[in-house]
């Protein structure tokens, strides 16, 4: 080696060093996030107990644990859980495949482009979750008008950003691969598609997010079991405290796949330069 | 290194361009007769079309006019038989070091251990030991090039582009890289054509050094730079060396002095 001046992080023989996962820091972390959860399920307690204590229109945290433990005993809650996760997965695996294929063409042609592009601007400002009535007249009230819901809500951002991570492709790393004798298939598997990445991944995380309104929107309009009608069924019957379980249910999901998304997003784009603030 | 060095023909090659409803004669009438295993070097002010000759010879870009002939056959696209050098952050962000490297290899359908096999080979001519999976921008600029260099190898081409390699490099490693594409093209056995637009690096470098003129694009003369190889470090203070670059100096012009 004749380059003295790599940089620190280039050095092989300093990757292998780890620091101890627990430190202080990641203390911190946890437990402010920690505390502020104790001190609003104990104030949600007390106001319960204390304020509004009409047990038709209010649950105290306590009791919504309870509904829980029952719901989770007799099966039920697992049952809706399932049904709403396979609604989402499906309906999103729908919307990733879909939005990236269509993505790639649209964001490849320019003439594909200008017969598409505004259509697809004005379906994804579109809240799409308002065909959910017309969706479950065509497919019924069973798992398949909720998948269409999920597909129809999540496809467009995906595409969205697919389309600009494509266009956003260097058009000196094209020219790279064209040196190299590369197909215009391999172009587009090899170059086009690990460029847009970042992009496309940002669209997945917003068409998750947008996918769990659809599945709870869609299961509200009509349907036999998931989270969705597990609230709405609640509701009619004043049964306050199992419909907190499914609103909880719903917001536990929401951050687990966020989260999950975040560590996908992290390790599929573990090439690119991390900037630190310290 | 089993690539062979190929000879290259430039016959009466010219390249018009359109620009704003203008015509612009980028290369005009060129004639070039490169050797097999020679280290050829073109040298000119911006402009002079010298990037635009070496796409051309890729085939990333047709002639208006004329043909170039490499091995004896006509260029007509990109090959396999030509690996092209591109200017700074030409690498794939994404890869590695390692698969940066058997990038050509992998297009090719190269069988992966045959392929991974070749690729350490080429980092380690290159002197990038250690390094196979950094991403780059965990590297410096001088060791981009080592990876951009070592990437066009691996296809074993038999002749080298250079498209200013060095150009975006500081000074020291520059000259690093100078002393180290030397050892490496010698190495491998290509016939290397390499632009830039620094005179003492086309003395440095090149067997024989083409000197371009700008607007329109043409070739002013051919140099034979008479120095031995290897060259060693202190040759550019000597008077031969000296003497050729104030020649180049004189046929490009005064306004070319700076570094």
């Amino acid at each position: 080696m004749t380059v003295a001046l790599s940089p620190a992080s280039a050095d092989p023989a300093r990757r292998g060093a780890r620091a101890p996962w627990f430190t202080r820091e990641r203390w911190t972390a946890i437990r402010r996030p920690l505390t502020t959860l104790v001190v609003v399920v104990a104030a949600w307690e007390i106001l319960a107990r204390t304020v509004l204590t009409n047990r038709l229109f209010f649950a105290p945290p306590s009791d919504v644990a309870l509904a829980a433990m029952r719901l989770w005993q007799s099966g039920e809650l697992q049952l809706h859980i399932r049904v709403s996760f396979s609604e989402l997965i499906y309906g999103v695996l729908l919307a990733i495949v879909i939005g990236i294929a269509i993505g790639v063409i649209v964001g490849i042609s320019r003439r594909v482009q200008a017969y598409t592009e505004i259509y697809i601007t004005a379906l994804y400002a579109t809240p799409l979750v308002a065909v959910t009535p017309l969706l479950i007249l065509w497919l019924g009230i069973g798992i398949g008008s909720k998948i269409a819901v999920v597909f129809l809500t999540a496809v467009f951002p995906i595409l969205i950003n697919t389309i600009s991570g494509v266009r956003a492709t260097e058009a000196l790393l094209i020219e790279v691969a064209q040196s190299f004798c590369a197909t215009p298939r391999q172009i587009i598997m090899k170059v086009t598609l690990p460029s847009a990445l970042p992009y496309i991944l940002t669209g997945i995380r917003l068409g998750i997010g947008r996918g769990i309104v659809g599945v709870v929107v869609g299961e509200l309009f009509g349907s036999q079991a998931g989270l969705g009608f597990l609230i709405y069924t609640s509701g009619q019957t004043f049964d306050v405290p199992s419909l907190f379980v499914g609103i909880v249910t719903l917001a536990v999901a929401g951050v687990g796949l966020t989260f999950a998304a975040e560590l996908v997003e992290r390790y599929v784009l573990r090439w690119r330069r991390t900037i630190r603030m310290d | 290194m089993s690539a062979r060095a190929a000879a290259v023909a430039v016959e009466d090659l010219s390249m018009e361009f359109v620009s704003r409803g203008q015509r612009l004669l980028a290369l005009q009438n060129i004639d070039l007769d490169i050797a097999p295993g020679e280290f050829f070097v073109i040298v000119g002010p911006s402009g002079c079309g010298k990037t635009t000759l070496l796409r051309v010879l890729q085939g990333l870009a047709s002639p208006t006019r004329g043909r170039i002939l490499v091995g004896g056959e006509v260029v007509t696209g990109p090959g396999t038989d030509r690996g092209f050098v591109f200017q700074q952050d030409a690498l794939y962000p994404w890869r590695s070091v390692l698969r940066n490297v058997g990038f050509g290899l992998e297009l090719q359908g190269v069988a992966k251990a045959a392929a991974r096999a070749r690729a350490r080979a080429m980092i380690d001519l290159v002197g990038l030991n250690g390094f196979e999976n950094h991403y780059t921008h965990e590297l410096s600029g001088g060791m981009r090039q080592r990876v951009n260099l070592a990437r066009a190898l691996a296809i074993e081409p038999a002749i080298l582009l250079m498209d200013e390699p060095f150009a975006g490099l500081d000074a020291l490693t520059r000259e690093t890289m100078q002393h180290e594409l030397l050892r490496i093209a010698a190495a491998a056995g290509t016939t290397v054509i390499f632009i830039t637009h620094q005179i003492d690096e086309s003395v440095f470098l090149g067997d024989r050094v083409a000197v371009f003129a700008t607007r329109p694009g043409r070739l002013q003369e051919i140099i034979p730079i008479d120095l031995p190889r290897p060259r060693p470090a202190g040759i550019k203070q000597s008077p031969e060396f000296q003497s050729h670059v104030a020649r180049i100096v004189r046929l490009i012009g005064s306004y070319e002095s700076h570094p």
